[in-house]
């Protein structure tokens, strides 16, 4: 106990990127998945070829095996870490990968999304003259991301815990931490419960916002 | 107003529409009536562009929407529909669904196309509902709303696809009072319906439809009294 007060400092530290780097791949992995689902669903064959791709390689590999390629396979190829920083292209890369992986299931949740909207409403933004690009800005996807509200926000929850990948690749977050203080106090058992009780804590409230959101959409069906 | 010229369609191998050809005049009030099954709803839906032809050719207001460089999105802003299931945007209040036209695709500014809604609301009757979601309305007002919102687009054409099919008995009167007014008022119109009264009262010409073949056509006077095909007087006999 006293181990892990003394040591609850540095543990934070490691928990505020974690919460960081969990923000700004959820934020880049709707960009992604929305940009993705839009190619999918596109009539152009090549576009949504290129989706599929994307979806399936990134659905189809571990993520751990994406951040290793990424981060470090692909600076083999290309001086990436001249163009980027020794020590930024680690981070941007482990970020935008993490982003990649999640845009591949919120492409799936977003394409799942706006197919549930009524075909009539589509017909109906059609017949007053809206083009495409009108009928899913203001009619489909307004209707189709409150749908789409709880199960993104249970992808996020996942998202928190697949930055604890970014660790073995070198990347400063919670279980990097963790990994530290333990070197240092030789407690291992005090602090993965610590670091464990810190994930479920954060993990536990927002999948229960999930589910707090999902009744009350079903309440107000609009 | 319209042309309608050889029109075909078809799914795969199933024929619908099997080369259908008529003329449809300024102020004119259309009915077509038909079995089930029959290609009015596909007939109607050719005319806005919903569906593709297959073959032949389609005028409406100088605009020829066969041909492929049409801009079918300039030519529907000239073309209301109104929709069975109303398929008002649940997401908008009604003040929203009239005006989303005028400002999305007219380029209107937001207090133009108020006024324009607001004045749309009072002929329909239902001014005191601006701020309301479309599922806090009966099927009858939310008919009337849709009609509104054709309406607000200034349309040259309005086409109705069964608009009081789905509605109590008790909403249908009020929603075929605002198309009276709206056909005395000169609107082009072509309806599909069942409502043989109405037909009657308000259309100016009958076209019967049978399995894609456009079999009859006359005043109401002419198919409801005097039908000449057999199909017609046998689809008669079931529903008058
Ligand atoms: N997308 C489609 N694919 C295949 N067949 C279709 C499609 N849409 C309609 N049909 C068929 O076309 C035929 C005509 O349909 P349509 O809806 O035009 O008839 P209708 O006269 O409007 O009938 P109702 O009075 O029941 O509304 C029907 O046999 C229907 O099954
Ligand atoms: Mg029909």
């Amino acid at each position: 106990m006293q181990v892990v007060l003394e040591n609850l400092p540095q543990i934070l530290e490691g928990l505020k990127f974690t919460v960081y780097y969990s923000i700004v791949a959820i934020i880049l992995a709707v960009i992604f998945g929305l940009i993705a689902a839009l190619m999918k669903l596109s009539k152009s064959s090549v576009l949504s070829g290129f989706a599929s791709v994307y979806i399936e390689v990134f659905r189809s590999t571990p993520l751990l095996v994406q951040l290793f390629f990424i981060v470090f396979g692909l600076t083999g190829l290309l001086p990436l870490n001249e163009w980027f920083g020794q020590r930024s292209y680690p981070i941007i890369a482990a970020t935008i990968t993490l982003a990649l992986h999640e845009g591949a299931y919120i492409s799936e949740i977003i394409r799942a999304g706006i197919q549930g909207v009524d075909r009539g409403q589509k017909e109906a933004a059609a017949s007053i003259g809206m083009t495409e690009f009108l009928t899913m800005r203001y009619i489909v996807l307004p209707q189709a991301f409150k749908r789409m509200i709880p199960p993104l926000v249970n992808q996020s929850a996942q998202t928190i815990k697949d930055t604890s990948l970014l660790a073995p690749i070198g990347i400063i977050d919670l279980v990097y931490r963790g990994q530290i203080v333990i070197a240092t106090t030789f407690e291992p058992f005090a602090i993965w419960l610590t670091i464990g009780l810190i994930y479920f804590i954060l993990i536990f409230s927002v999948s229960q916002f999930a589910g707090y959101l999902e009744r009350r959409l079903q309440l107000d069906n609009r | 107003m319209i042309t309608v010229e050889n029109l075909r369609k078809s799914y795969g191998e199933l024929q619908i529409l099997k080369g259908i050809s008529t003329q449809i005049s300024h102020q004119e009030v259309v009915v077509l009536i038909g079995p089930s099954g029959s290609g009015k709803s596909t007939f109607l839906r050719c005319l806005n562009g919903l569906e593709k032809t297959t073959n032949g050719k389609i005028e409406i207001a100088g605009m020829e929407l066969t041909n492929p460089e049409t801009n079918i999105h300039d030519l529907r802003q000239h073309v209301g529909m109104c929709f069975q299931q109303f398929n008002l945007f649940k997401h908008l209040t009604i003040m929203e669904n009239i005006t989303i036209g005028p400002m999305k695709v007219l380029k209107k500014s937001k207090a133009e196309s108020e006024q324009i809604a607001r004045e749309l609301l009072k002929k329909v009757g239902l001014q005191n509902k601006e701020q309301d979601y479309p599922d806090q309305l009966s099927g009858g007002q939310q008919q009337r709303v849709a009609i509104a919102r054709a309406l607000a687009m200034k349309p040259k054409v309005m086409l109705f696809d069964e608009p009081t099919s789905a509605l109590n008995p008790e909403m249908v009167g009020e929603v075929l009072n605002v198309m009276s007014d709206l056909a005395h008022e000169g609107m082009t119109m072509v309806i599909v319906t069942h409502e043989m009264g109405f037909a009657r009262e308000v259309g100016d010409r009958v076209l019967f439809l049978d399995d894609g073949y456009l079999v009859e056509e006359g005043t109401p006077v002419e198919i409801f009294e005097r039908p000449k095909e057999e199909r017609t007087k046998n689809f008669l006999a079931k529903v008058l």
